[in-house]
């Protein structure tokens, strides 16, 4: 994960900013995917899921998909 | 040592009240918290505290954290305030829940419905499921409810009779009344702290010999020879009154009445206690309700809500009804705390009540002497095949 996107990670934890966590997560898991490191894009995911779960966001449903195509979630 | 009953269950005439141990030992306030309150059907809330879908809001009930949600499908369901994992507290202060219940320790989610659906790493990184962690077994701990003329019922215990059963005669009683009760929004709302056990304030209640003395101003136009006692012993009590006179403002408008009333709620009214602590008003323009809230051994939170028979009511006319309702119980403030000083007189013997006027009293006495009876049978029942 770049210095940048975890900066900007910390910062929407630090504002509370959940809507921003599951687009943030979201991006780290797909470039953790893209470097082929699938534990890391999972971690991220699960992340990006549980946010997206709390606020009723729209990526809930790709997130889940995406750890049940990885056995991560059922 | 346990409180000597058999004097509480004795008919009116030569019964005493229950001890000075029932409202200054904290020995019998625990007894009394599990065999009285938990046992029962309690009073928790109002359905009106989560008016919109996903409103959540955390409330303590005798040290018990609770969680009062309004779920997406507009049911009012209560849940144990914890997590299935490691007992956090979920939710610490009322807000709306957007999607799931997020734990904030390790973030497992719960659906409104209190389903769990999410269990982040529980297998190790990234691995949110394990053969060990079924989720279907582990929502939410949900309490048994009961919503009521827009009070949420509770039974912590979870083994009462259904509410429906346990106050048959009561719904049946005021089923005149089953139309839908608006509460009156943010000025109808009040809190009143008293020093006192919980039941005292009940006593009081529950009567109305002390109408006179204690508010002149009712006893103006409804004279105590107006009312009437309401004792179902071993279900509830309270008081009626012939004379009911509605609220009106200076232009001489009223509250809308509730629909289909028969005439004898043209000027009649009853205000009877739910046992164990809710203490309800029923009037044809307009009703309330004091949830009793037990803080402590010797203190009370009586929180106040009033309602209506339209969403729409006069702003004005409302808050003068608040008003004369609260001058009315502030006026009771003072005696059940008198009551509650009392208490610890040691030659104190319960008290003699009046036949004719305390019957209403009594019934609520044996009611909870019962119930620690019951309580008491069981616990020794448990201790023997313990043994």
């Amino acid at each position: 994960m770049s210095r940048d996107l975890e900066d900007q990670i910390l910062e929407a934890h630090a504002q509370h900013d959940q809507m921003s966590l599951v687009t943030l997560y979201q991006k780290a898991g797909r470039i953790a995917e893209q470097d082929g490191d699938i534990d890391a894009a999972c971690f991220f995911w699960t992340h990006a899921y549980v946010f997206a779960l709390e606020q009723a966001h729209p990526a809930r449903d790709d997130l889940h998909a995406r750890l049940v195509t990885y056995g991560r979630e059922t | 040592m346990a409180t000597d009953l058999s004097v509480v269950r004795q008919p009116i005439e030569t019964a005493n009240g229950l001890s000075n141990d029932h409202y200054i030992d904290p020995v019998v306030f625990e007894e009394e918290r599990q065999a009285v309150l938990f046992n029962s059907w309690s009073g928790l809330a109002t359905a009106a505290e989560v008016p919109e879908l996903g409103d959540a809001k955390p409330v303590e009930f005798l040290g018990v954290p609770l969680l009062l949600m309004r779920g997406k499908d507009n049911v009012v369901r209560v849940f144990q305030n914890t997590c299935r994992h490691r007992g956090m507290i979920l939710v610490s202060e009322p807000k709306k829940i957007e999607g799931a219940i997020r734990c904030p320790y390790h973030s497992w989610c719960y659906s409104h419905k209190g389903a769990l659906v999410s269990t982040p790493h529980v297998g190790g990184a990234g691995h949110n499921t394990h053969e060990n962690i079924d989720r279907d077994t582990l929502g939410l701990t949900e309490i048994p409810s009961y919503i009521w003329r827009d009070i949420v019922f509770v039974n912590i215990s979870g083994d009462a009779d259904p509410f429906e059963v346990v106050h048959a005669e009561l719904l049946e009683r005021w089923k005149e009344f089953d139309s839908p009760h608006y509460h009156g929004g943010a000025d109808s709302t009040f809190t009143l702290p008293v020093k006192t056990n919980w039941k005292l304030a009940v006593e009081n209640y529950c009567e109305s010999y002390h109408l006179p003395w204690i508010h002149p101003g009712l006893n103006s136009y409804s004279r105590l020879e107006d009312h009437y006692n309401i004792n179902q012993y071993g279900r509830f009590s309270g008081q009626g009154t012939y004379v009911y006179r509605q609220l009106t403002n200076d232009a001489g408008d009223v509250f809308p009445d509730f629909p289909g009333l028969s005439e004898k709620w043209n000027t009649g009214a009853e205000y009877i206690t739910v046992y164990p602590n809710v203490l309800l008003g029923a009037q044809r323009d307009h009703g309330f309700a004091i949830i009793l809230e037990p803080t402590a051994l010797d203190e009370t939170k009586e929180h106040v809500h009033l309602y209506y028979a339209s969403q729409d009511t006069d702003d004005e006319l409302r808050a003068k009804n608040t008003v004369q309702w609260r001058e009315v119980f502030e006026e009771d403030v003072f005696v059940v705390e008198g009551m509650q000083k009392g208490r610890h007189a040691p030659h104190f013997d319960g008290g003699r009540f009046s036949p004719a006027m305390d019957a209403p009293t009594h019934c609520f006495h044996d009611w909870v002497a019962s119930r620690i009876q019951i309580h008491r049978e069981q616990q020794q029942a448990k201790s023997q095949a313990a043994e």
